[in-house]
């Protein structure tokens, strides 16, 4: 063991509560007391661990030091991916921070210190929840959640994908809440507080699982800090501060019933912090001896409030290693490094020290898959498993696998090379802007910034943005800025597109004018000390005397600058985008009254022609009133039709909108009233003369359907030429519908038909609702037809059903109250490239309801095995969904979900018979009743995308040869 | 925690002639949007010897402010002579940039600026009444001062008090009527009527 204590990592002396390393072991983090407010340092670790790159000075040792929080600083944790760090302070807030790459190295302005912060981290969030200092915090297992505990007795859970919000706030210690850790396998989260407790919490509902108080009832005292640890096998919960026979130590919980049995003696003081190796050891192999098979252990470091280090192994009754007398004060913090043989510990006296161990000393470290194994073995559930395993021991069998494992990595590097391209652009970035060099626009900012006068007749400038923030990003999501923000017409064009975005609100209110009163203040405002450069100026001796006198000046906050003061009652109003306000808000109407066509047809529709979005809207409108109502219980329909009735039918397969207009009675010929069908598409119009009133117009690309009162159907080209004499039908009409060249009818009898009017062949059968409507109170809230001819009817009970023609019965494709969508959790498997096949009838009926697991995010709350068959069971479903709706992009994207769902929890027998089916037999047989296609795509090309899917997993290496090989051989023939 | 901090400010235009307009480009940085505008000023210390002969020579309303970095350019006219005693007119003094948030001054950036006759022949025997036409300006650019400012970054506090303190008048007497524009967004009214107060 090598120890050191790297004197240039203090904060100028004062105490440094928190150290953790960075996941990536390349910097670590300190936090604690700064000059007058809190302060975050973040550290390079090459120098700590190597001493020619301590000597090295182009190597820097300090990389940012943060010192927003404006009081002392608790704790500092990186998240599990790097990509944040979390710190918690006596200001009662807890800050994220993230690293802005597109800023470089920067001196702070105005400051003498010539010393650059090399990286730049800036507050993405500050997390204002806790009304007494924050003590710790810590990142759950995949970063899901973020706790913080503080004094004010309380643990806040904070969604981590979705900051400020809550999850859940967990009340229930009585004392001050100082210390938390998760469980590795995310099941639980523990808390020490000075109440004499340890808590452990259930994440799947945020109860109470335990609480623990025997070890704790003699603990006298305080300590500053309670961090606890949980090993991580997840077995062992290791508290900090307990008493066993008046004696301090740190007791050990057993996960299997929380005993506590065991514990941790030899303090001399009260243990502050418990911190486990992340690593999971095995005994080292000597060589030449026989491998013997060992249990492995976990190694766990103990720091107390007696100055004092220990480490101990579970194998070993003793500690491996006690260090006396390491600090002048009581040790604070400890943080192991990924690789598990290096230690970091901080003390209140200010100063850290680093320990270095040899494998020989602590054990074989298992590597991710042998830990994988053991979580595996005892849960059920790998952590790993879901979050794209790595394998990296597994021996690559064939050279196949070998190329195609070389080309993904072909294939990021380039992605790589882009997300760390921003860092090294860095200049560039800053400097160009619009195309236009920052220079450029320099020159010319003061001419071109937009300047206003505020009602009270004072300046206000807009100021030019150069760049947006950092913010934090979540994955999956996009840029949460641009939904609040609505673009501003500016009539300077150079300026109009870096402020374009500007707040939604926007309050053109002046500040108050108050600096009298907060003159108060000025005594204890911090001074920027700079020394001045005394050749400079003075041109003479005279001239240092006003010079001194001016220097107050700089620092005291001005009594006798008021300035103008006005506090006018302007309200900002941003003007209102009425285009856009009166289309949205029309076009859900639109979207629910067009019989014919989805919802996502409406859509493409409204980006290509906008205008004519809005007068169809508005002909939609006026038709709701005399539209007949759907309602499947289904009586004769008895409302009066009114004098004109619209009805607005749109295609997608057109650019155009195309109208459809009713005229009831426009003239009474001999004692018949004659009702006028008016269509229009561009410019091109036709019109048709009925003999009796009309209730429903529809239509497709293809034809234009017309139900009238006297229970007649007619059917029309698009040009208006009549295809097939008036159908009667068996009852009044309810709904009717046309997609493509077909048309669908629901009768107010409760009955289905569905023609396909240019085969003219009837493809349903005046089929009874009945079975899906009996023994519920539903009624059908919704219709439509499919491209491919499908007839889809939404019940008001959530229920979708289709009428599958083939096998002639009704299938259930959705259901709002279905379990499986909401704790199906197949969020790893969909790529982003996969929202377009997404769109399709399928969506259309499950719709917003299908948010991809709502429940989902409690990810871990759920037994594993629960949740995967739950997910499965959804997927599998889905499937056969779209196969049955005949929507050939939604099979394919439910397939390729699936698959990646599959390769991710190994289901090894489901994969190999989804890649046989699709493969088909390789030798041709008559007797073989395999198809080549399904909803019109060759299955071996599904095959060809489903492959590179299971090739991600080199579990599955030989699963991917055999098909690959099998495929290749079929392409030959 | 400051939510702004001033990442640089160059001077322009310097040194020039005593008449001309001072010209500072501020750049910033926002952590989040600022819901009310930033006050920036630029005070010129007539006087070492005294604050009552400080001309603030302009106030400008910089805003709206999303979260970013920004830049904008602060003009203002030269001092008023008028104003400036005529023992102080020619030497050194000194010219702050402020800003305030709600009122409340946060960062101070104060420069020395040195006024010269350029003509050799009037530097040696300054008239008694300074002539400022001949007067060359020249701000110390390079070392700027820099005082920071704790102040309460959030509205809640302070509004609550303000609303005890202000008196309601004004905006009974503020017909609706004159609101500007047609009526605002009724989600917006809250957040306005607070402003007001």
């Amino acid at each position: 063991m090598k120890l050191l204590k790297p004197s240039w990592v203090n904060h100028n002396g004062k105490p440094i509560f928190s150290v953790d390393i960075h996941p990536d072991g390349t910097k670590f983090a300190t936090g604690g007391q700064g000059e007058d407010s809190g302060k975050v340092v973040i550290w390079n670790m090459a120098p700590v661990l190597r001493e020619e790159d301590e000597k090295n000075e182009n190597i820097p040792k300090l990389l940012c030091q943060m010192d927003n929080h404006l009081a002392c600083v608790n704790c500092v944790r990186w998240s599990n991916n790097g990509l944040y760090l979390a710190s918690g302070g006596d200001d009662k807030l807890v800050m994220v921070w993230k690293r802005a790459a597109f800023i470089g190295p920067s001196t702070v302005f105005g400051s003498s210190s010539k010393l650059a912060n090399v990286e730049q981290w800036r507050c993405v969030m500050i997390l204002r929840n806790h009304t007494g200092d924050v003590m710790d915090v810590a990142w759950s297992p995949h970063d899901v959640w973020l706790a913080s505990c503080s004094v004010d007795n309380t643990i806040a859970i904070w969604n981590a994908r979705k900051f400020p919000e809550i999850v859940m706030t967990l009340k229930g210690h009585t004392g001050l809440v100082k210390g938390l850790t998760w469980d590795p396998v995310g099941k639980y989260i523990a808390s020490q507080a000075d109440d004499h407790s340890l808590k452990v919490w259930r994440t799947m509902d945020w109860q109470l699982e335990t609480n623990i108080t025997k070890p704790f009832s003699e603990c006298g005292g305080t300590t500053h800090v309670l961090r606890l640890s949980w090993s991580p096998d997840g077995q062992y919960l290791v508290s900090a501060h307990a008493m066993n026979n008046s004696g301090p130590t740190a007791q050990i919980i057993e996960r299997d019933g929380w005993k506590t049995n065991m514990d941790f003696v030899g303090h001399r003081k009260a243990v502050t912090v418990v911190k486990f190796n992340p690593k999971i050891f095995k005994k080292k192999q000597k060589n030449g001896s026989t491998p013997k098979p060992s249990c492995p252990y976990c190694c766990c470091a103990v720091g107390s409030k007696d100055r004092s280090l220990s480490v101990w192994l579970t194998s070993l009754k003793r500690p491996l290693v006690v260090i006396h007398d390491l600090f002048d004060k009581s040790i604070m913090d400890i943080t192991w490094t990924l690789n598990g043989l290096g230690l970091l510990v901080c003390s209140m006296d200010g100063t850290v020290a680093f320990l270095d161990f040899s494998q020989d000393e602590l054990g074989d470290p298992l590597n991710e898959e042998e830990k994988n194994a053991i979580h595996q073995n005892i849960y059920g559930k790998s952590l790993a498993i879901t979050m794209g395993s790595q394998l990296s021991s597994t021996i690559i069998e064939n050279p196949e696998m070998l190329k195609y494992q070389q080309e993904q990595q072909r294939n990021q590097n380039p992605n790589g090379a882009q997300a760390s391209g921003p860092e090294n652009q860095t200049p560039k970035l800053t400097n160009v802007l619009n195309g236009e060099s920052l220079e450029d626009i320099r020159k010319n900012l003061l001419k071109k910034q937009v300047e206003t006068r505020t009602a009270d007749g004072r300046r206000r400038i807009t100021p030019l943005c150069i760049c947006l923030n950092v913010s934090f990003s979540y994955p999956g999501t996009s840029h949460q800025r641009c939904s609040t923000l609505i673009p501003q017409i500016s009539s300077d064009s150079s300026t109009a597109n870096s402020l374009g975005l500007r707040p939604s609100h926007d309050p053109t209110s002046t500040s108050p004018n108050k600096t009298a009163e907060d003159n108060k203040d000025s005594g204890t405002a911090a001074v920027n000390s700079i020394g001045m450069k005394s050749n400079l100026l003075l041109t003479s001796a005279s001239k240092i005397e006003p010079m001194k006198a001016l220097d107050s000046r700089f620092t005291e906050r001005s009594k006798a600058t008021p300035g103008v003061t006005s506090v006018p009652l302007t309200i900002g109003i941003t003007p209102l985008d009425r285009v856009k306000d009166s289309s949205s808000v029309k076009e859900p109407k639109g979207k629910d009254e067009t019989s014919s066509d989805s919802e996502d047809k409406i859509v493409v529709k409204s980006m290509t022609k906008r205008k004519g979005e809005m007068e169809g809207a508005e002909v939609v409108e006026k038709r709701k009133k005399g539209r007949p109502r759907k309602d499947a219980k289904i009586m004769p329909i008895s409302q009066p039709f009114p004098q004109v009735t619209f009805l607005l039918s749109t295609d997608v397969s057109t650019d155009g909108v195309t109208y459809l207009e009713v005229e009831n009675e426009v003239s009474v010929v001999s004692g018949s009233r004659l009702s006028q069908l008016k269509w229009s598409r561009e410019g091109r119009e036709w019109d048709t003369l009925l003999p009796s009133r009309i209730i429903i117009a529809t239509g497709s690309s293809d034809v234009v359907a017309v139900a009238c009162e006297d229970r007649t159907l007619s059917v029309f080209t698009a040009c208006g030429r009549r295809l097939i004499p008036s159908i009667m039908l068996p009852a009044p009409m309810s709904a009717l519908h046309c997609s493509g060249h077909f048309v669908m009818a629901l009768t107010a009898s409760a009955t289905l038909s569905v023609w396909d009017v240019q085969k003219q062949t009837a493809l349903v059968k005046n089929e009874s609702l009945n079975p899906i409507l009996s023994g519920t109170d539903a009624t059908v809230s919704q219709s439509f037809l499919t491209r491919q001819g499908v007839a889809v009817v939404s019940l008001s009970n959530g229920k979708t059903y289709c009428f599958n023609s083939s096998l002639e019965t009704w299938n259930l494709i959705a259901d709002k109250q279905d379990s499986l969508v909401q704790c199906a959790d197949f969020r790893n498997c969909v790529s982003s490239q996969d929202a377009l096949g997404s769109m399709g009838p399928l969506a259309l009926t499950q719709g917003r309801n299908l948010s991809a697991g709502r429940l989902a995010s409690r990810l871990s709350s759920m037994p594993h095995h629960l949740q995967q068959g739950m997910t499965l069971a959804f997927l599998e479903k889905q499937l056969a969904s779209a196969l049955i709706l005949l929507s050939a992009s939604e099979y394919r994207h439910w397939l390729l979900i699936y698959a990646r769902f599959l390769v991710n929890e190994g289901y090894e027998l489901r994969l190999r018979e989804l890649c046989q089916d699709l493969l088909g037999p390789v030798h041709k047989s008559s007797s073989s009743s395999w198809e080549t296609t399904v909803l019109g795509l060759r299955k071996r090309d599904l095959l060809t995308e489903v492959l590179p899917v299971i090739g991600q997993n080199l579990r599955f290496q030989r699963l991917f040869t055999e098909y690959q090989d099998q495929l290749e051989l079929l392409r030959l023939k | 925690m400051a939510k702004v901090q001033v990442l640089n400010v160059s001077v322009l235009d310097n040194p020039s002639p005593f008449g001309n307009p001072f010209q500072f480009e501020i750049t910033f940085e926002c952590m989040e949007d600022l819901p009310e505008d930033l006050e920036w000023k630029i005070i010129y210390v007539g006087s070492a010897e005294s604050e009552e002969y400080d001309q603030v020579l302009d106030s400008v309303l910089v805003g709206p402010v999303p979260a970013g970095r920004h830049m904008f350019v602060f003009q203002a006219d030269a001092p008023n002579t008028g104003l400036i005693p005529e023992s102080d007119a020619v030497g050194v003094t000194v010219v702050l940039i402020t800003c305030t948030y709600r009122g409340q001054e946060f960062i101070r950036i104060g420069y020395y600026v040195n006024n010269e006759y350029t003509d050799p022949e009037l530097r040696e025997n300054p008239p008694v009444k300074p002539n400022y036409t001949q007067l060359q300006r020249n701000i110390l650019a390079s070392n700027p001062r820099v005082t920071r400012f704790h102040i309460n970054w959030e509205a809640t506090m302070e509004k609550m008090e303000d609303s005890e303190n202000v008196d309601p008048a004004p905006n009974a007497m503020l017909p609706p009527t004159s609101m500007p524009g047609k009526a605002p967004p009724f989600g917006l009214m809250p957040d306005n009527s607070m402003d007001c107060l």
